[in-house]
């Protein structure tokens, strides 16, 4: 899925796995930009009593390249701090939690922020995570508790904890052969249609969020107007980061670690390691910065789901098989962003490096009426441009990989008539988004959620 | 490396040794010679990592710092230490 257990490391490495980023100007601040980073994926609501939680060995950051060289040019460091309260109790919390100062929460959680630009760091404050949402009895009150945990500070809002998981997707079946159930019909192991299964329904993610001042971002620390400068592009990723080595001391059964921040994980563009770099590439592409993905850009250039999909749904995507020239479309939206001239009045080029970022147009105000498939519906405020939580990325990226955003660079072509309708089927079926900071919905609660059908085996049924 | 940085390393190498619990002891006789901590010496844990046997080429982690230093006595020493 977007970037949950994406590679062979980080799906042994929960905590510092990144999921998912968003960035987008915030709808109800337009003078601000949001940047949320999602890590721990697939949290089983009820998953105690070690409740989730970041790491403490963990450096998670969040990037900002405004130079157009897709390097760090702002960059917001967290970092973690857990304490024990009771040390002589398994319990997560002693009582309810109805404020996030409360004693009977256990195991609080606290971050300190850090903004760093070139060599210059400024301290931005400590503040408070939520617990988890566990229950009824043990956190009566979730939405007071997140919101407690909304801080604001000389103007910057931040917000690092627990939220429902925000990417739908429907991971049983795209995971069983390519499979999309709405049109499983015409797949190569066929069945009836089906309606799509959000895979994330009922899961949690903790997430790291900040809103900041647009001017904060920009290379020239303004507030651009005019989309078609190229000041008013920002790129924008997340990594983790641990210590290079980690030595198990036995007295305490805990990590020690020695020696530089080493990064493990990384992500701007939702699914570009999981469905783009090959399996063997992946924990590498990890480690690496985004300035040297020249390497990878073969994978764009040649998408092995682009081959797949004629091979899945046979006679389906009869051009797209056809099609042998380097996707210069996927290339233009996820390595150097779109340059001016392709879509009227819209661009959000950051020059000829060719990088995974999430580029955004920071001139381009937000829409009133929003559109999740973004661009390419004729919302220039949505993704690509940007990130926002509702957007549906999976739907995009399956029709441009199928061949939909060929013609804007190649109007030769002429895309398959299944490219502009393939879909997995899914929509949020977690607690709505929210229409203000941190716009990811409520965390789902333990005892709340209750888990879903369970099955070991079943015959296709025929078409 | 000089040979006071190197006496200072292997200070901190029988030290790290120690704190990590390690399940070989070391005899003191595969470092052999009198060393003595210098007034820099790191009063922090470290690792050392000899990535490539072939090479004379030394990691040394501590704190958030990585040190790489290339000498091909410590380096055989360290292996030699490490071996049968």
């Amino acid at each position: 899925m977007s970037s949950h257990r994406e590679a062979p490391e980080t799906s042994k490495d929960p905590v510092a796995d990144n999921t998912d980023v968003y960035a987008f100007v915030s709808p109800d601040r337009p003078d601000h930009v949001t940047l949320i980073a999602n890590f721990i994926p697939f949290q089983k609501p009820d998953g105690g009593p070690n409740f989730y939680e970041f790491g403490e060995d963990v450096l998670y950051e969040i990037h900002v390249s405004n130079r157009g060289k897709a390097e760090s040019d702002v960059t917001y460091e967290f970092r973690f701090d857990t304490h024990v309260r009771n040390d002589k109790t398994f319990l997560y919390n002693t009582g309810p939690i109805n404020s996030i100062h409360d004693q009977t929460w256990n195991r609080p959680q606290r971050y300190s922020v850090t903004r760093v630009s070139h060599g210059h760091k400024a301290h931005l404050g400590d503040f408070l995570c939520p617990p988890c949402n566990i229950g009824p009895r043990s956190t009566p009150n979730f939405r007071k508790l997140s919101e407690e945990a909304t801080h604001t500070a000389h103007g910057r809002r931040f917000y690092a904890g627990q939220r429902a998981e925000g990417f739908h997707v429907d991971l049983g079946s795209v995971f069983d052969l390519g499979t999309l159930r709405p049109f499983q019909s015409l797949h190569l192991i066929p069945s009836a249609d089906a309606l799509g299964v959000d895979g994330t329904k009922t899961y949690n993610v903790h997430t790291i969020a900040i809103q900041v001042p647009i001017s904060e971002l920009t290379r020239h620390r303004t507030r651009p107007t005019n989309p078609m400068h190229e000041d008013a592009v920002i790129g924008v990723w997340a990594s983790a980061s641990r210590r290079k080595s980690r030595m198990l001391d036995p007295h305490t059964g805990r990590r020690i670690g020695h020696g530089p921040w080493q990064q493990v994980s990384r992500l701007a563009n939702p699914l570009f390691n999981e469905v783009l770099v090959p399996m063997a590439e992946k924990d590498e592409w990890n480690m690496r910065a985004p300035r040297h993905d020249s390497k990878f850009a073969k994978y764009v250039n040649h998408p092995e789901l682009g081959r797949l999909l004629p091979v899945l749904y046979p006679g389906v995507f009869p051009h797209l098989a056809r099609y042998a020239k380097p996707r210069a479309d996927l290339n233009a939206i996820l390595l150097t962003g779109i340059p001016a001239g392709v879509v009227p009045g819209f661009q959000n080029f950051t020059g000829p490096v060719e990088a995974d970022m999430i580029r955004l147009n920071v001139a381009i105000p937000p829409s009133h009426k929003p559109n999740e498939l973004g661009l390419v519906a004729g919302d220039p405020a949505g993704f690509p441009n940007g990130r926002r939580v509702f957007d549906d990325t999976t739907t995009v990226e399956l029709r441009a990989i199928a061949g939909l955003t060929i013609p804007l660079v190649d109007p030769s072509y002429k895309p398959d008539a299944a490219a502009g309708g393939i879909t997995d089927g899914t929509k949020n079926a977690n607690p709505p988004y929210l229409d203000r900071f941190p716009y990811l919905g409520y965390a789902n609660g333990g005892y709340q959620t209750k888990p879903g059908t369970s099955a070991v085996s079943g015959g296709l049924k025929s078409v | 490396m000089n040979d006071p940085s190197r006496r200072r390393f292997l200070g901190v190498a029988g030290a790290s040794a120690a704190v990590a619990g390690a399940s070989a002891v070391i005899p003191s006789a595969a470092f052999a010679g009198e060393t003595h901590r210098s007034a820099g010496s790191s009063t922090e844990s470290v690792v050392a990592y000899v990535s490539d046997t072939a090479s004379n080429e030394l990691t040394l982690l501590v704190g958030e710092r990585e040190v790489v230093v290339h000498d091909r006595d410590l380096v055989n020493r360290i292996l030699n230490a490490a071996g049968k």
